[in-house]
């Protein structure tokens, strides 16, 4: 299948670029940045995905991203486990939750939706704020890693030059994932049902399990994010579950392009340099983002890859 | 308990002040309205420009009417052009009118804590059933009935409330029968918005002042219409009630579940009618 192969060549190049970053910047400064900006890329992506996918818009999804630090913080601070197995439990269970979230949710769309992720999310935020023994309440935790995971030396994760490869060969793997799901049988049953839920149903599809894996896959993006954000750092906060961290990884989706696999990543990426570079504005930051937002969504709905890629169609239509 | 049940009722008044805003301008815009938590804050904080010098009466006026001014400004300029797309833009247009707002407020009065008095003719207390209990909250109590009643009143008696109710239900068959509804509109969004200032100079002295401060209280006014049924008066009036006692009592014998409950009897009502307790089944 060409699409396939077309999706393996440009991951594989992506991954080698990727690899040879350290040695490309020598700044420990802009690799950080990198790092913390490809952290957001993979919420945004995992937000983009349920739109791309579903059709639904979730203000809810930093539940996930707090669910896969906390998980792994706590467990890690109170060596109840293996290390090893608080990674894999820090993953399985966000995408657990999501998937039996996705089944009680497949006959809420729209709206509704928006503003019943955007009600879990913050149920969570509201436990992570007020259970103080659990991980120190509003103030958050800082933990400290044990010395070896997976027989590397912890340390190592926070060294943002190993960090920026490991991220970056992580979020190129989980677009392509993400692509090939889409060409499989299933990402085209979930988009059938997208698209007209009773057609895909009349045509005998399953439209409850679908979406479901869809929103499960997501989560699991989101707690990757949320996992490797926890270790990078050392430390988790209730913030990691705020609504206002749902709302700028949607923000980033939307202007990178939902439409496109790769457009939130982009988007992300776009929206932390400019954040980085605007850092005298940082009082208008806020606003800065929301004209943005207004411009983009009334203007360019398909965001800055869609413009991009109607662009290079038009180009190619006209040699 | 009789205290703690007036207590529910004042949070519930407010979250109806809010909720019932929120339920006009879905009506008549289909607009589902993220920057309306904003809009209380902006209110709170005109009137406490004004309350800070002692005019906290000339405050609430002044808010109302700037806040009704800015409703039918953004119903002009975004809320009209709005009209052909998607809720899902909305959602998006409207959030990042939040963030803007939001911006403005920190710049013009700074992000640290500001609260304001209880105007002197409302101090004190007063005993029921054998406790003190504010007057300023049996002010609150008065004004967001004053608000219900009279709202049901114009919708249901005048000739406009029977406009607005056609409207809510159908906006284009209502405008072929020559109704002009982008005017309607621009009264009934400036009337959500002024309802959204009122409730913000109200709450003033309740709460501390702090440019996110509308974001707890329109995740709950949200929970309100969703489950009071998208587009339902009586349904966010019953709803702001029940989440208003809920809030309070869970506060009293179940703390450490009592900022879920809202939640849970959200997620628990949508799952049994996604369209809310008083929405249509459609």
């Amino acid at each position: 299948m060409p699409r396939t192969a077309w999706i393996v060549g440009v991951a594989a190049l992506a991954l080698a670029l990727g690899v040879a970053t350290p040695w490309l910047v020598a700044s420990k400064l802009t690799l950080s940045l990198t790092t913390q900006a490809i952290f957001d890329a993979l919420l945004a992506t995992s937000v983009g995905f349920l739109i791309l996918q579903n059709g639904r818009v979730s203000f809810g999804q930093a539940a996930f991203f707090g669910l896969g630090g906390y998980a792994f913080g706590v467990l890690v601070a109170r060596q109840a486990m293996a290390p090893e197995l608080a990674f894999v439990l820090a993953l399985a269970l966000p995408t657990l939750v999501a998937f039996l979230l996705g089944i009680v949710f497949a006959r809420i769309t729209g709206v509704a939706h928006a503003m019943l992720t955007l009600a879990v999310g913050q149920a969570f935020y509201e436990i992570a704020f007020r259970w103080r023994e659990l991980a120190k309440g509003d103030d958050g935790m800082s933990f400290d890693l044990p010395q070896r995971i997976f027989g590397f030396a912890s340390n190592s994760l926070q060294n943002p030059a190993v960090m920026v490869v490991i991220s970056w060969s992580i979020l190129v793997l989980s677009l392509a994932g993400l692509a090939l799901f889409a060409n499989s049988r299933m990402g085209q049953i979930a988009a059938a049902v997208r698209d007209n839920e009773e057609r895909a149903r009349f045509i005998g599809h399953d439209t409850t399990i679908p979406p479901a894996i869809v929103y499960a896959i997501s989560a699991f993006l989101a707690a990757i994010a949320g996992l490797l954000q926890a270790t990078y750092n050392g430390y988790i906060a209730p913030q990691m579950f705020h609504w206002s961290l749902s709302g700028s990884a949607l923000i980033m989706a939307v202007v990178g392009g939902a439409q496109f696999i790769i457009g939130p990543a982009f988007g992300a990426v776009c929206f932390f340099f400019l954040k980085d570079f605007a850092g005298r504005f940082a009082e208008y930051w806020p606003a800065i983002v929301g004209s943005v937002l207004v411009a983009v969504t009334l203007l360019m709905p398909q965001g800055i890859v869609g413009l991009a890629s109607r662009a290079w169609t038009r180009q190619r239509s006209r040699s | 308990m009789a205290i703690q049940l007036l207590n529910g009722v004042v949070y519930g008044g407010l979250l109806y002040l809010l909720a019932v805003g929120l339920v006009l301008i879905f009506g008549l815009r289909e607009v589902v309205n993220f920057a309306h938590g904003a809009l209380f804050m902006l209110g709170s904080y005109i009137g406490y420009t004004l309350a800070a010098s002692g005019q906290w009466w000339l405050g609430l006026l002044v808010s109302v009417v700037v806040m009704a001014a800015v409703g039918c400004i953004l119903d002009v300029l975004v809320f009209r052009s709005l009209r052909k797309h998607d809720h899902i833009v909305t959602v998006l247009i409207t959030f990042g009118l939040l963030l803007i707002l939001e911006t403005v407020v920190t710049v013009t009065w700074g992000k640290a804590y500001l609260s304001y008095p209880v105007p002197r003719l409302l101090a004190g207390t007063i005993e029921i059933a054998g406790s003190p209990f504010p007057i300023y909250r049996l002010f609150i109590i008065a004004v967001s009935l004053m608000v219900a009643i009279g709202l049901a009143a114009w919708l249901r008696f005048t000739r406009m409330g029977l406009y607005v109710r056609a409207a809510s239900t159908n906006a284009h068959v209502t405008s072929i029968q020559g109704i002009d509804v982008d005017r309607l509109s621009l009264i009934v969004v400036g009337l959500g918005t002024a309802l959204a200032g009122l409730s913000g100079v109200v709450a003033g002295p309740l709460l501390t002042l702090s440019p996110t401060m509308g974001n707890y209280i329109l995740i709950d006014s949200f929970i309100v219409v969703v489950i009071g049924g998208l587009g339902s008066f009586g349904g966010a009036f019953i709803a702001a009630l029940l989440i208003g006692q809920i809030h309070n009592l869970g506060a009293i014998y179940l703390p450490w579940a009592a900022t879920m409950l809202p939640f849970m009897l959200m997620i628990g009502i949508l799952i049994w009618r996604p369209t809310g307790f008083a929405g249509s089944r459609t």
